[in-house]
């Protein structure tokens, strides 16, 4: 696995994304088909996006993961981003990013809280 | 401000991004700058380096380690020889963009550095300077 390469497993019904520390701008675009594609074949509900390890995130970065999180949600999916450090997230509000149709979440453990809990309510209707 | 050229890389294209990103925090932390900082320096930095492969295709960057009044500071300059900017102000402002981008790139980077300095001469290319200081 190269240091820029995306990791993506299947845990239960959620497909986990993980972004590699400094992706180039080929590899974000890859996480795009990537993820959606996973997403088929996985027959997943939700997408968790590990951002855990990414120390800069720029315009280009936070365009795609928006829209990912739109095309996901046209699939019937979420998305929700985990583990945004606070030095990044400082730096996208001053840089003037907004993801605001993405879910987020402080850790991945606290992504798949949020996907569990959802699936159960889903499961009791 | 005295000011010394430390380094200058080269951006030819997109794959450029990321080398320029790593030499910018490899500055910031040699200059002190602390981890939010830095973030900010090297987001800033990737927005200009994208805008140059976007915009002229290549480019360079001289990332040059300041100083003033005894504080030390990095500084960044932009050089390309693209089609340059027709109007300044207008490319400052928040959510313009002539390629469909967010037109964040720009202003973003302003407003995450300390200074900027935008030279922009049309049909010979733009030259962008920001810097951050220490303790700021």
């Amino acid at each position: 696995m190269s240091a820029t390469s995306i990791t993506i497993v299947k845990v239960r019904d959620v497909l986990m994304v993980t972004m590699p520390p400094d992706p180039d701008d080929a590899t974000i675009s890859a996480l795009q088909e990537n993820a959606l594609q996973g997403m088929e074949l996985h027959q997943a509900r939700r997408l968790i996006l590990d951002i855990t390890a990414v120390d800069t995130v720029d315009s280009f970065f936070a365009r795609t993961v928006s829209e990912t999180a739109q095309m996901v949600a046209l699939m019937g999916g979420r998305t929700i981003i985990a583990g945004m450090r606070p030095a990044v997230a400082i730096t996208a509000t001053q840089l003037g990013l907004s993801l605001r149709q993405v879910e987020t979440a402080l850790s991945v453990e606290r992504a798949l809280d949020m996907a569990e809990a959802e699936g159960r309510r889903e499961a009791r209707r | 401000m005295s000011a010394a050229t430390d380094e200058v890389l080269s951006i030819t294209g997109e794959g450029d991004i990321v080398a320029v990103r790593r030499a910018v925090r490899e500055a910031a932390h040699g200059v002190g700058f602390g981890v939010t900082d830095t973030t900010r320096i090297v987001t800033a930095a990737s927005e200009l380096a994208r805008n140059v492969c976007k915009y002229a295709g290549q480019g360079t960057v001289h990332l040059r380690r300041v100083e003033r009044d005894g504080r030390g500071g990095l500084q960044l300059e932009f050089e390309d020889h693209g089609p340059g900017i027709p109007d300044v102000a207008l490319a400052l402002e928040q959510g313009y963009s002539t390629s469909g981008g967010l037109g964040l790139g720009l202003p973003g980077a302003k407003r995450l550095m300390d200074e900027t300095d935008i030279r922009s001469d049309v049909g010979c290319g733009v030259t962008v300077s920001v810097t951050k200081w220490l303790g700021s």
